[in-house]
């Protein structure tokens, strides 16, 4: 069901609004008190919505500029995005800014403004007194903010069509690179579209499937998968605020139910949630038998996870087979891979050691083994596994980071032809050029798609990227004692991943270090939004570096690993401990913190 | 389905046994070595863990609550105090669940 005769996603998106302007291309459930109120938007309507919204950005000259969305409600925010389109401006989907948003600390979305240099930010009337304070907070008078969704504003039939050709750029992708220093992924309509065919081919998807999602607009398997991907096939997406969602994991579940999902997924971490929060008295009054693809990906995939949602939803009619890991990221604009739908997902078990150490040998009896899930085959695209220093390729079965070519792959990153240089444009065994760096690890076995790990310093948790360097920066700022301290960030696989963070402390002792770990991790848990349960407060010195000043994290994570390295002041999670201090552990918890072992509860 | 998670405590109707039991799952700690005085963060308290927790307290005791819930409470005894007081007078587990 390739659609060649479209040249770009906004004829695709028009031709669709006349085909079937009367039909639902998103549902939105606004949580209410009692549970939550169904917002229905066609394509007749996202069509002259989008018009509307369009002349008002072509006062404005957005042709080719970034824009910046900002929204709560997916119906606006699908209004404005389709908006965009037709006046040719650059989308840029970003998340709340400012307390509403719980990022004043961190400034992720103050990052993205300043790197697009938009002068333009959409919002709607609900975020917009929020958008309008960050922006004069920022300084940026210079920058526009128009409320979409206000009575009155634009006129539909003042638009003038914009004709885009296939190389020009839809949107930016914000979900790679760090706060200090973003990367927008430069996504065109022939990434889009090459994109939206492969996710067909993987998926087998048609106009009768129905569309699940939780999963904020502004991440990348949110928007490609589950709210442009349903407007390519010409179907809908029934959509649960994020919020909503981690609040009460059954509002996404019931929604599947009573809208009949057949695909929707997210990050491994959202399975563990429902499992974790939804009684089986709830499971008992759920039908989730239509849903045949529960995508997973955007984190690494868990088997216990998987085991555990299918054991707990089985009485909902709930199909193993349905339990889909794929693979994607950002800079190939979505998809990678994924499984054959309707089979079972791949599993094999690899001897534990040799993986840790990048090498792939097969489980032997008695050997540690862990099992990794496989991530299906690619489509449309091709991958290597190539040496990440030697830039050559790999023989099957070896592992080394994986390299992607196709007309999926973005074009770079956002006004940085540096970066983009050396992540899109590599060059293999010095003859064939033009590959992205993936930064991830893995290895083809038989066709199928194994990631083993990670080259790239980036910690997933959550299904979010966090990034060391940001950590290590923000963590310097809630004491005097630590700014002028190096730190280290990293994560450990402790039944899950983990973050670690060994910071060095001076000036400051005895109860006073108990105090700084506890606003490190607060800030950490509030501001991040992961858990921080392992930090380790160092003398100076400790934290090494080379020559030229860069945090060796690797080697910091090793020692830590090894139990060589131990904070003046240290707090540990029970799983992290038991895998870096055995011998402590063997002993009874808690030996090394400074109030000794009687610290806990008595009730 | 009635809320029959163990004892009221004394200092009010929330049930401890019960939100021990929550911070434990979240927390993935023993019930035990969770210090009633000790910050939520120290035990590797993020967003996802906070707003489960306040979801559960949404759930079970038809309170409405704000998303920063346990960041400006922080600990379980602030926590419970401050429960304590919106908590409604009539017991929680008599009130059927939806």
């Amino acid at each position: 069901m390739s659609e060649p005769r479209f040249a770009t996603f906004t004829e695709l998106l028009r031709a669709r609004a006349a085909e079937l302007a009367d039909e639902d291309v998103h549902v939105f459930l606004r949580e209410t008190a009692g549970g939550t109120e169904a917002e229905h938007l066609t394509y007749g309507r996202l069509d002259r919505e989008a018009r509307r919204i369009a002349a008002v950005l072509q006062e404005y000259d957005v042709a080719g500029r970034p824009v910046l969305l900002v929204y709560s409600s997916t119906v606006e925010f699908l209004k404005a995005f389709a908006g965009c389109l037709y006046a040719g401006a650059v989308a840029v989907p970003v998340p709340i800014p400012g307390e509403a948003g719980r990022d004043q600390r961190l400034g992720r979305t103050t990052a993205v403004l300043g790197d697009t240099g938009a002068t333009l930010v959409l919002t709607e009337t609900a975020a917009a007194p929020e958008v309008a304070l960050w922006l004069a907070r920022n300084s940026r008078p210079d920058a526009a903010c128009l409320v979409s969704d206000m009575p009155g504003v634009g006129d539909a039939d003042a638009w003038q069509p914009v004709t885009a050709r296939p190389d020009d750029l839809v949107f930016l992708q914000y979900t790679s690179g760090s706060v200090c220093e973003p990367r927008g992924v430069t996504v065109s309509h022939r990434n889009l579209l090459a994109n939206q065919a492969a996710l067909q081919k993987v998926l087998h998807t048609t106009r009768e499937d129905r569309f699940g999602s939780w999963l904020p607009y502004f991440h990348d398997m949110g928007l490609v998968a589950h709210l442009l991907h349903p407007v390519w096939l010409g179907t809908h997406c029934v959509q649960v605020a994020p919020l909503s969602f981690v609040k009460h994991p059954l509002r996404w579940l019931q929604a599947v139910d009573r809208y009949g999902v057949t695909v929707g997924g997210g990050p491994n971490f959202s399975y563990d949630l429902c499992a974790r929060r939804v009684k089986d008295e709830q499971i008992a009054e759920l039908d989730l038998s239509r849903w045949r693809l529960a995508l997973n990906g955007a984190e690494p995939v868990r088997p216990e996870s998987l085991d555990e949602f299918a054991r707990r939803f089985a009485p909902a009619g709930f199909r193993p087979e349905a339990l889909y890991p794929c693979y994607g990221l950002a800079e190939a604009t979505l998809v990678v891979s994924g499984g054959v739908p309707g089979t079972p997902h791949v599993r094999k078990d690899f001897d534990r050691t040799a993986l840790e150490h990048d090498r792939v040998l097969g489980a032997t009896a008695g050997g540690r083994a862990r099992t990794l899930v496989g991530c299906g085959t690619p489509v449309d695209v091709e991958v290597r596994v190539v040496d990440p220093l030697t830039h050559h390729e790999l023989p099957p079965g070896t592992v080394g980071e994986i390299w992607l070519r196709g007309h999926s792959v973005a074009r770079g990153y956002w006004r940085r032809p540096t970066e983009t240089a050396h992540t899109f444009r590599a060059s293999l065994n010095d003859e064939e050029s033009n590959f992205l760096r993936t930064g991830d690890l893995g290895m083809l076995e038989d066709g199928e798609l194994f990631v083993t790990g990670r080259l790239k310093e980036v910690v997933i948790v959550n299904g979010r990227n966090v990034y060391p360097q940001d950590v290590e920066w923000a963590a310097r700022t809630v004491s005097p004692a630590l700014t002028f301290g190096a730190g280290a960030a990293f994560s450990v696989d402790a039944g899950g991943e983990q973050l670690v963070l060994v910071q060095e402390v001076r000036g400051a002792g005895g109860a006073e270090l108990r105090t700084v770990a506890q606003r490190i991790q607060a800030l950490i848990g509030k501001e991040f939004e992961i858990p921080a349960g392992n930090v380790l407060l160092v003398r100076p010195g400790t934290v090494r570096r080379t020559s030229s000043g860069k945090v060796q994290r690797t080697l910091m994570r090793g020692l830590f690993l090894d139990g060589v390295l131990r904070g003046d002041y240290e707090v540990l999670t029970p799983d992290v401990r038991a895998l870096a201090r055995p011998q402590d552990v063997l002993f009874g918890e808690d030996l090394l913190r400074p109030e000794g072992a009687d610290g806990g509860r008595r009730w | 389905m009635t809320v029959h998670t163990g004892r009221p405590a004394a200092d009010g109707v929330l049930p401890h046994e019960w939100l021990y039991a929550r911070l434990s799952l979240y927390l993935r700690r023993a019930p035990e070595t969770i210090d009633p005085t000790v910050p939520f963060a120290e035990y590797g308290m993020d967003s996802v863990a906070a707003l489960s927790l306040c979801g559960d307290l949404e759930d079970e005791f038809g309170l409405e609550v704000e998303p920063t819930l346990l960041w400006d409470h922080p600990t379980v005894e602030s926590l419970v105090r401050h429960l304590s007081s919106v908590l409604p007078a009539a017991p929680a587990h008599a009130r059927d669940r939806h």
